[in-house]
C-alpha cells in the first residue's frame, strides 16, 4: 500500500494522445455497452487528465480496488457473465479506465495502448461495415502516434510523431495487403464461436405454423445479395430456394434436418438456359444455403444437397459468406416418384381440418382431373374474397379450416399451407418450400438485394410426367406482390403519402448507390473466405491452390517487400553526396595511415603527417594546398583534378 | 542494462546469469569480428545488431492471439488489423536498425578527474544522413548517456560518465550505442572498441600533514598608497606566517586557520617531496602530495614536486598543476 505520490506532469506530452486513442477505439462500442461504462470511462479519463495537469496525487490503492470490484460486479450484473464480445468489450473499457488511474510512468501507457488495440479488434468482431475499415486504420494511426509520443524524446513534436506514424503505417500497408490476400483461410473454427445473443438472429425458422413469417416480413434487413454473371432472371423466376417442409401435424409444417442425398441432384433434369451468379449471404446461424430455384452446381465447401433439392452446409453460417452457383429456371425434378413416396408426400393427420378436406374432395370430383383441380383451387383463391395481409387474425385449433372459411386473411404461409392441405387431401404429393422471392434490382451494381421482407413460402406439387412443379398460391391472391417487391411497394406508398416524389427518388438513388458499394464490399472483402480465396488464387494463375502454396507465396512476397522497404530506408538515410574534393582528401588520409582528430584543420594534420615521416613533406604540402583550393577556392573541376593528381602521385 | 517495463518482472537469478554468460560470448565474438575501431567510426549495417524488447515479445504474443482470433471468427477486418500490426512490426524492425546505421561516432576526449569521481568520456555522434535519428543513447557497462535526437547533419556530444576508484589511466574498452525507436518493440545496438582513455589523478587525501616548511625567498615588497599589498587569496596557515595575515574572520566562521596571501608579497616556494613523507605506503603518499598540490594551486603558491625519477621546479599555473598531477597519476616507482 504505497502512499500515493504526486504526478510530475511528465505524461502531459503523451497522455492526451493515449486518451485520444482510447476514445477512438471505444467509440464504436458505445451503442452496445451500458451507458454507465462509457460514463465511468470518460470520468476516469477526465480525472486522470486533471491530475496530470495540476500535478496532483493519483487515487490510493483502496479507492482503485473498490472501483475495480464495483465495476466488475456491475458488468457481471448487466450481462450475467463475462464471455462473449459484449461483456468482453465492457471489461476492456473498464480495465482501460482503471488502468488510467494508476498510470504514473510513461511506459505504463503500453498497457493502455494494448487495451485500445483489443478494443478495436472486438469492435470489428461485432460489426464490419463499409466505414469500419477506414475507421480502423484511423484508430491504428492514432494508437501508433500515441505510442511514438510515449517513447519520444523531448525534442520531438506531436506533429513529427504523427508524420512518423503515418509513414510507418504506409510502409506497413503493402505487407498487410499481401498477407491478407495470401494468408490461407480456414473454414472450421478452432473453438466454438460464442453467439452474440444481444442481437436478434434473422433468418427463416425450420418449421412453419402460419404466423411465423409475419415478423420477418417487416424486417428490412438484408438476407443476401446476388450478382449475376450475365442476364438477370425475370422477376417471376426469382424464387430463392431454402428449405423444404414435408410433414404436417395439423398445425405446423416441418422438414428434415439438413442432410445429404446421393440421388437428389441426379433427379434434376435441366432444360433451359443456365444462370450463373454469386451470392453473399449474411450470417443466419443456420445451415441452409439459399440458391435460385433450382440449384445445379455451387462452389461452397461442406455444402450438400438434401433429398428435396435443398442446400445445406455442415456448419452453420456464422459469418457472412460468399459463393457462386449455377441454377436452371427451367427444369424437371424427379419425374418418377415411387408409390410409397406418393403416399408419404400426401400424408395428413387424421381428422384435422375436416372442412378443408371435404371441400377438396368435392372440388376434385367436380374438376375431373388433377390439373383441373389445381386450377380450380387457384381460381377459388383468386376470385373469392381472400385478402393478403401481413397482420392476419389468430387462427384456432384447425387453422386451415378457420383460414379458408372464416378469416380469409393471411400471407404466403397461410395460402401455401391451405393449398397444400387441399392437395394432400386428394392424394396429390405436395411439399412446401421456404425461401425468398424477388429481390430489389440495384441498377448501379447490377445486382439484386434480397431482404428479410422478401421471405416467402410456396408449394411444389408432384404431377406424373412433370415431376415436382412449383405452384405459388399467394400469386393467385395478390399478383402485385409477386410482380413487385414488398420494399418497392412500401417506398412508393411513403412518397405518395408525403407528396414529394422527387427528393425521395433522390434518396432512393443514394440508397441504391450505397447498397451497390456495400455489395462489392461484402462480396470481395468481408466474404473473402476459403472458397473465394481459392477461386481468386486460381484466377491469379495458381494451380490447385493449397494452404502450403499460399503460405509459400505469402512468405516470398513478404520477403520481397521487406527487401524493397530496406532499400527505401537506405535511400532515406543515405548520406548527402560528398563533394569530390573531400573524397580525394579522404584517399590521401587513408594513405597517411593517420586519423584526423576532430577540430584538426588540414594544415595541422599536415604537420602531424610530416612529423610521422611516412610521406615526403613536399607531397603533403602539395596535397594540402590543392585540397584547400579545390574545397574552398573558386578553382572548380580543374582544381579537383589537380588535387586528384597530387594524391595519386603519392605512392 | 535493459529495464523491461511492467508487467514483466525483471528476470533475475538463473536467467540473468545465463544471459550474462551469453552476452559475454557474443561480445567477445563481436570484438574479434570487428577488431579495434578507429576513433572516428561510421556504423556499417553489418555491425548493428537487433533483438526484440520485452514489449516487443508481448506485442508479438498479442498479435499472435489476434491472428488466432481472426482465423477462428474468419473475420476479414480483424485480419486486416492483425496484418497491419504484423506489418508495422516488420517496418519497426527495419526502422530501428536504420536509425543507427550510418551514424558517425568520434571520441572527443575526457577531462581528467580525481579517483572516486566519475570521468566523463565525450563521444560526438554525427547524423550524416538526410533524415533525423531519434532516441539515440550511448552506454557502457554500468553507465549510460542521456537520450538525444539528431536532426539531419547534426552532431551532438554524448557524455558517458564512468565511475573511477583508482588513479592511473582508465580506458573504456567497449561502449555501445543503441536505440529503441520507433515503438520500443526492438532494441538495436552496436558495440564499439575505440582507443578511449582518460587520466585519473590520485584522490586528494582528506587528512594530510601540513606541507613542509616554506622556504621564503624575501622579495621586494611593493606597497600601494595605503601601505597594503593586493590581496590575492587564502591558503592554509603555516608555521611562520605572520599573525597579521591570518584571516580571523574566516577562522571564526570555519574554525580553520587561513593566511591571507598578497600579490607582490614574499614568494614562498615549497618542495613537495615524495621521499620526505615518511613511513606511509605509496598510494597514501601520492594522495597527500595531491592534496598539497591542490591546496597550493588554490592559494596560488609556487610549489615544486620531487618524485623518484621526476622533478618539477617550483611554479604555479594550470599547466604546472596538470603536469604534476599527471605524473602522480602515472607514478609507478617508489619501490624500484
Amino acid at each position: 500500500m504505497g502512499k500515493p505520490r504526486g504526478t510530475d506532469g511528465a505524461l502531459l506530452s503523451s497522455l492526451p494522445w493515449t486518451l485520444t486513442a482510447l476514445v477512438f477505439s471505444l467509440a464504436p462500442h458505445v451503442p452496445f455497452i451500458p451507458i454507465w461504462i462509457t460514463g465511468a470511462f470518460l470520468c476516469c479519463a477526465g480525472w486522470r487528465y486533471v491530475i496530470e495537469k495540476q500535478r496532483r496525487a493519483l487515487p490510493g490503492t483502496w479507492i482503485r480496488a473498490v472501483l475495480a470490484l464495483g465495476c466488475f460486479l456491475g458488468v457481471l450484473a448487466t450481462y450475467g457473465g463475462i464471455s462473449g464480445v459484449g461483456p468482453g468489450s465492457a471489461l476492456l473499457a473498464i480495465m482501460a479506465a482503471l488502468k488510467l488511474l494508476e498510470t504514473r510512468k510513461r511506459r505504463d501507457q503500453f498497457v493502455l495502448l494494448f487495451l485500445s488495440i483489443f478494443l478495436v479488434m472486438s469492435s470489428l468482431l461485432r460489426e464490419q461495415y463499409l466505414w469500419s475499415l477506414p475507421y480502423m486504420l484511423l484508430c491504428i494511426l492514432v494508437v501508433m502516434t500515441a505510442w511514438l509520443r510515449m517513447s519520444a524524446g523531448e525534442s520531438q513534436t506531436a506533429r513529427q510523431s504523427f508524420a512518423t506514424g503515418s509513414r510507418l503505417l504506409m510502409y506497413a500497408a503493402p505487407l498487410a495487403i499481401v498477407m491478407w490476400v495470401f494468408f490461407p483461410r480456414i473454414s472450421t473454427p478452432f473453438w466454438a464461436v460464442p453467439i452474440d445473443t444481444s442481437r436478434a438472429t434473422s433468418g427463416l425458422s425450420d418449421t412453419m405454423s402460419p404466423g411465423d413469417i409475419s415478423e420477418l416480413s417487416m424486417s428490412d434487413e438484408v438476407a443476401f445479395r446476388v450478382s449475376f454473371d450475365d442476364a438477370i432472371p425475370e422477376p417471376r423466376d426469382r424464387y430463392w430456394r431454402g428449405l423444404v417442409l414435408t410433414r404436417f401435424n395439423g398445425r405446423t409444417w416441418s422438414g428434415r434436418e439438413p442432410g445429404i442425398s446421393r440421388f437428389a441432384r441426379d433427379q434434376i433434369e435441366v432444360i433451359g438456359e443456365r444462370v450463373d451468379y454469386n451470392i453473399t449471404l449474411e450470417p443466419t446461424r443456420q445451415q441452409w444455403i439459399f440458391a435460385l430455384d433450382i440449384p445445379y452446381t455451387w462452389s461452397l465447401s461442406k455444402t450438400f444437397m438434401g433429398p428435396q433439392q435443398q442446400l445445406a452446409r455442415s456448419i452453420p453460417v456464422d459469418q457472412r459468406i460468399s459463393y457462386s452457383a449455377t441454377s436452371y429456371t427451367d427444369y424437371r425434378v424427379q419425374t418418377d416418384l415411387s408409390r410409397q413416396y406418393r403416399i408419404w408426400y400426401s400424408d395428413l393427420p387424421e381428422g384435422s381440418n375436416p372442412r378443408t378436406a371435404e371441400l377438396a374432395r368435392e372440388m376434385r370430383a367436380a374438376a375431373g382431373s388433377d390439373r383441373a383441380f389445381v386450377n380450380a383451387v387457384l381460381d377459388k383463391l383468386n376470385q373469392e374474397e381472400y385478402y393478403y395481409t401481413l397482420e392476419p387474425p389468430p387462427l384456432g385449433s384447425n387453422p386451415v379450416d378457420r383460414f379458408l372459411f372464416e378469416t380469409r386473411r393471411g400471407f404466403c404461409e397461410h395460402y401455401a399451407s391451405a393449398f397444400s392441405v387441399m392437395m394432400r387431401s386428394v392424394g396429390i404429393p405436395t411439399r412446401i418450400v421456404l425461401g425468398y422471392h424477388g429481390g430489389e434490382l440495384n441498377p448501379m451494381g447490377g445486382h439484386l438485394t434480397v431482404r428479410q421482407s422478401d421471405a416467402h413460402a410456396w408449394t411444389e406439387i408432384w404431377i406424373a410426367g412433370l415431376g415436382w412443379h412449383r405452384v405459388d398460391p399467394t400469386a393467385a391472391v395478390a399478383p402485385e406482390r409477386i410482380e413487385m417487391s414488398a420494399s418497392d411497394a412500401a417506398f412508393d406508398g411513403i412518397s405518395a403519402a408525403w407528396g414529394f416524389a422527387a427528393p425521395s427518388r433522390l434518396l432512393h438513388q443514394m440508397a441504391l448507390t450505397w447498397d451497390a458499394l456495400n455489395t462489392k464490399w461484402n462480396e470481395w472483402i468481408l466474404g473473402y473466405g476459403p472458397d473465394t480465396q481459392n477461386s481468386f488464387m486460381q484466377w491469379l494463375g495458381m494451380n490447385e491452390p493449397s494452404w502450403r502454396k499460399m503460405l509459400l507465396t505469402l512468405v516470398g512476397l513478404v520477403i520481397g517487400i521487406i527487401m524493397l522497404l530496406s532499400v527505401m530506408m537506405m535511400i532515406r538515410y543515405r548520406p548527402p553526396a560528398r563533394d569530390a574534393a573531400a573524397l580525394q582528401y579522404q584517399r590521401f588520409v587513408k594513405k597517411t595511415g593517420l586519423n584526423p582528430q576532430t577540430g584538426e584543420t588540414p594544415r595541422v594534420f599536415a604537420l602531424r603527417v610530416q612529423a610521422s615521416g611516412s610521406i615526403p613533406s613536399s607531397a603533403i604540402e602539395t596535397v594540402t594546398e590543392a585540397y584547400m583550393v579545390a574545397r574552398y577556392g573558386p578553382g572548380g573541376d580543374a582544381a579537383v583534378e589537380r588535387l586528384k593528381q597530387a594524391v595519386q602521385a603519392i605512392a | 542494462m535493459s529495464s523491461i517495463p511492467w508487467p514483466f518482472p525483471n528476470p533475475r537469478g538463473l536467467v540473468s546469469s545465463v544471459k550474462a554468460r551469453a552476452n559475454k560470448r557474443v561480445q567477445s565474438w563481436a570484438r574479434k569480428r570487428q577488431g579495434t575501431d578507429p576513433n572516428t567510426t561510421t556504423l556499417g549495417s553489418g555491425r548493428v545488431y537487433i533483438l526484440p524488447t520485452g514489449v516487443g515479445v508481448l506485442f508479438g504474443l498479442m498479435v499472435f492471439a489476434m491472428l488466432l482470433g481472426s482465423m477462428n471468427y474468419n473475420n476479414n477486418l480483424s485480419f486486416v488489423l492483425t496484418f497491419f500490426l504484423i506489418g508495422l512490426g516488420f517496418v519497426a524492425m527495419h526502422q530501428c536498425q536504420r536509425n543507427l546505421v550510418g551514424l558517425e561516432l568520434t571520441f572527443a576526449g575526457a577531462d581528467s578527474v580525481f579517483a572516486g569521481q566519475s570521468i566523463r568520456f565525450r563521444v560526438a555522434v554525427t547524423n550524416q544522413s538526410k533524415s533525423a535519428r531519434y532516441g539515440i543513447r550511448l552506454y557502457a557497462p554500468g553507465t549510460e548517456s542521456d537520450v538525444h535526437d539528431l536532426q539531419p547533419g547534426e552532431s551532438k556530444v554524448f557524455i558517458l560518465p564512468v565511475p573511477t576508484d583508482k588513479r592511473g589511466r582508465i580506458s573504456l574498452e567497449r561502449f555501445g550505442v543503441r536505440t529503441l525507436f520507433p515503438f520500443e518493440l526492438f532494441r538495436s545496438w552496436a558495440w564499439l572498441h575505440m582507443n578511449i582513455n582518460g587520466l585519473v589523478y590520485p584522490t586528494p587525501a582528506d587528512t594530510a600533514p601540513p606541507p613542509p616548511a616554506t622556504m621564503v625567498a624575501h622579495g621586494h615588497r611593493q606597497h600601494d598608497a595605503r601601505g597594503e599589498e593586493d590581496f590575492a587569496g587564502l591558503r592554509k596557515y603555516q608555521e611562520g606566517d605572520s599573525p597579521r595575515h591570518v584571516a580571523w574572520k574566516a577562522y571564526a566562521r570555519t574554525g580553520q586557520l587561513l593566511s591571507k596571501q598578497f600579490a607582490g608579497a614574499d614568494t614562498s616556494s615549497q618542495w613537495f617531496d615524495f621521499n620526505e613523507i615518511a613511513s606511509l605506503d605509496v598510494e597514501t603518499r601520492l594522495s597527500i602530495l595531491t592534496r598539497w598540490i591542490v591546496d597550493a594551486d588554490r592559494t596560488l603558491e609556487d610549489y615544486g614536486l620531487r618524485l623518484p625519477g621526476a622533478e618539477f621546479a617550483p611554479a604555479h599555473g594550470e599547466k604546472h598543476r596538470r603536469q604534476c598531477l599527471e605524473t602522480l597519476a602515472l607514478f609507478d616507482g617508489g619501490t624500484s
